[in-house]
């Protein structure tokens, strides 16, 4: 994959006469991926958004808007608010969390640094469902949190931490922080040193540096963090119905289960579209943000 | 996609005659059935019914390779074999899907000749109403929907439905993630019958599910038993061998058969027409129906088992956990779920409705 971005990057020549069936070849695999894996879904999940379905639960396709009407119903709109609020509050939280440990791996010295980005990524060697359950007799009432709570007798009684709105950002926080501290910390590794030091000899406190030229500068590792967090935590089924219970339900468990129980295929899909749709919308934000930032 | 379809359309006469009667492949005779196809299984089963060793155990017999994969709903299962998503060999469906498949024709008839064993289930067994004379269906196991309470943190008795939806229980309840089951609760409470599903009669038991949901804490048809177990609900409406594994563990958790009226639900195997390895899941469920077999399940997930050679190897503990194996008259009173046809979407679409408002 890498080197087919680097071939990428110097294969497609400034003019673009010459040399382009070699481009083309070159970027064949990567257009072919888009395809299938992106264009193709994406069009057969459109197409189903606006479709039918027996009594089955199979889709007839045709064209109707019903689907899209349904969602804008109360109902679903709350659970597309609560899961927003969910999502944002799991991203400032990773923001908050991540980016001091973001800093102080990318100020170490390059042996530490090695160490303490392997340590980060220690939880990826196991898959998240097997870690979501550990969380699970981490918190319930009978777990170990609530055990040590007891015994210490910090509270009189256990308290009610799993299946709650608590449980479900704690989950995703979790799962979602090494997303926030690796690209935050690759613009801290480029921060140029002089640059705080020029602050400093221009009468700059630490925390004017910090604010008026350190944030400044990681702002698009912070960004890039924000989405990669944010965009898959609305989404977020799994962790949400295991640590959730299902009676805080969130957008992605809706779609999941039109997909499943529900048999509504097309009305899973059209949440599914408008889930996409406010995707785009925030990157788009997102870039709007990046080019004012440029101007001033 | 297509030509593979249609290659499997055009294939289906020869896998049929395959598993005919008079195949040769069966020559050496009912008792020990082999199979020609390529030594693999794919089997789509639910999540906590069908243990690991037992699969290994076929595994190591026959030589055949068992990749299984979970649902958590007849719905589920359904959505998933039509859209034609996997290839699955051997299902399980409860009644009420088995009907429904029979009559869309999904389903590939059972061949008796292979199955030697299917003499082990019991009578009552062999000619429930959804596929009379297990024509293409075989009982795997059958149970019930009860409630099951930690008596040492639920002190008021629990008799029925209405006595676990009160507001002293709120955010104290587990349910089974299942529209159609909610639903008949709230019908049983209703008095109304369990399969007369008419819109006027989900209008009239709505108000009751949206008194009710609101004070349910945890969804869960997977593994109700866990949030009971640790602790974070002390009562639920669950399944009876969910219940039985936890009176098994610990007598503090009791077993309640809800005084509105219970049903009795059977889940069995079941060849889907697309099947590419029907001969394999026939020597599946051939060896699922042996007593030993039969037994090592019950044992690890105590459901009422159907096949009566098998219960009669049970404990007398086992046999006598209430969740497991309720008083026979009790059983005699359940009915049992019929296909709903097109209400079956309105189950679903009342009570996710009411759920994702019902907050």
């Amino acid at each position: 994959m890498a080197a087919d971005a680097d071939s990428l990057r110097t294969g497609l020549p400034p003019s673009g006469h010459q040399a382009s069936w070699r481009s083309w070849l070159l970027l064949a695999p990567l257009l072919l991926w888009l395809g299938m894996f992106v264009l193709l879904p994406t069009a057969l999940l459109v197409a189903t958004s606006f479709s039918r379905r027996d009594d089955m639960g199979r889709v007839i396709y045709s064209f109707t808007l019903d689907n899209y009407q349904r969602c804008f119903d109360p109902t679903w709109l709350s659970i597309f608010g609560s899961s927003i609020l969910y999502a944002l509050l799991a991203t400032l939280i990773c923001v908050v969390v991540g980016y001091p440990a973001a800093y102080t791996i990318g100020r170490a010295s390059p042996r530490n640094r090695r160490l303490l980005l392997t340590l980060v990524m220690i939880p990826f060697w196991t898959s998240f469902l097997i870690r979501t359950y550990a969380w699970i007799s981490i918190l319930s009432e009978e777990g170990l949190a609530n055990g040590f709570l007891l015994s210490a007798h910090i509270v009189p009684a256990p308290i009610g931490m799993m299946y709650t709105p608590f449980a479900i950002v704690l989950g995703l926080v979790y799962n979602y922080l090494p997303f926030m501290i690796l690209p935050i910390y690759t613009s801290v590794e480029k921060l140029d040193n002089s640059l705080i030091e020029a602050a400093y000899d221009l009468g700059a406190g630490p925390l004017r540096a910090f604010s008026s030229v350190i944030i400044p500068l990681t702002r698009p590792g912070i960004a890039a963090g924000a989405l990669l967090v944010f965009v898959p935590a609305i989404a977020m089924y799994a962790i949400t119905t295991l640590m959730g219970g299902g009676s805080n339900p969130t957008i992605g468990e809706v779609i999941q289960n039109q997909f499943t129980r529900a048999r509504n295929q097309p009305f899973g899909a059209a949440l599914g579209v408008l889930l996409m749709l406010l995707f785009l919308v925030s990157f788009i934000l997102m870039g709007r943000k990046k080019n004012t930032a440029h101007a001033t | 996609m297509k030509i593979i379809r249609s290659l499997t359309l055009a294939l289906l006469p020869l896998i049929l005659a395959a598993c005919g009667p008079k195949a040769p492949s069966f020559a050496g005779g009912p008792t020990t059935p082999t199979s020609n196809e390529e030594k693999k299984l794919n089997l789509y089963c639910w999540s906590e019914y069908i243990p690991q060793s037992v699969i290994d155990d076929f595994s190591k017999e026959t030589g055949i390779k068992v990749s299984v994969e979970n649902f958590s709903s007849n719905e589920e299962m359904v959505t998933k074999l039509l859209a034609g998503g996997g290839k699955y060999d051997l299902i399980q469906p409860s009644e009420y899907t088995v009907e429904a498949l029979i009559r869309e024709n999904q389903l590939l008839p059972i061949n008796p000749a292979i199955l030697s064993n299917l003499a082990n289930i019991s009578s009552e067994f062999r000619s429930m109403p959804y596929d009379v004379g297990n024509k293409f269906s075989v009982p795997y196991m059958a149970g019930f929907v009860g409630i099951c309470i930690n008596t040492q943190k639920v002190k008021n008795p629990v008799r029925g439905f209405s006595d676990v939806f009160t507001p002293e229980h709120k955010g104290r309840i587990v349910v089974l993630d299942d529209a159609r089951e909610i639903t008949s609760w709230a019908f049983a409470a209703e008095k109304l019958g369990i399969n007369d599903v008419t819109p006027e009669n989900l209008e009239k038991v709505k108000p009751l599910l949206k008194k009710w949901l609101p004070l349910v804490k945890v969804y869960d048809s997977d593994s109700p038993k866990t949030s009971l177990k640790n602790g974070d609900v002390d009562l639920g409406v669950v399944w009876s061998g969910e219940a039985a594994l936890l009176y098994r563990d610990d007598k503090k958790f009791a077993f309640v058969l809800p005084a509105e009226g219970s049903h009795l639900f059977v889940d069995n195997l079941a060849i889907p027409r697309s099947a590419v390895h029907p001969q394999n899941a026939h020597l599946f469920i051939n060896y699922i129906l042996r007593p030993e077999v039969s037994r090592k399940i019950s044992e690890a997930f105590p459901y009422y088992n159907p096949n009566s050679a098998a219960r009669a190897l049970l404990s007398s503990e086992e046999i006598s956990n209430p969740a497991s194996y309720p008083p026979a008259q009790e059983i005699t009173r359940m009915q049992t779920f019929r296909d709903l046809g097109k209400q079956a979407a309105a189950i679903d679409e009342l009570v996710t409705q009411v759920k994702a408002g019902g907050k």
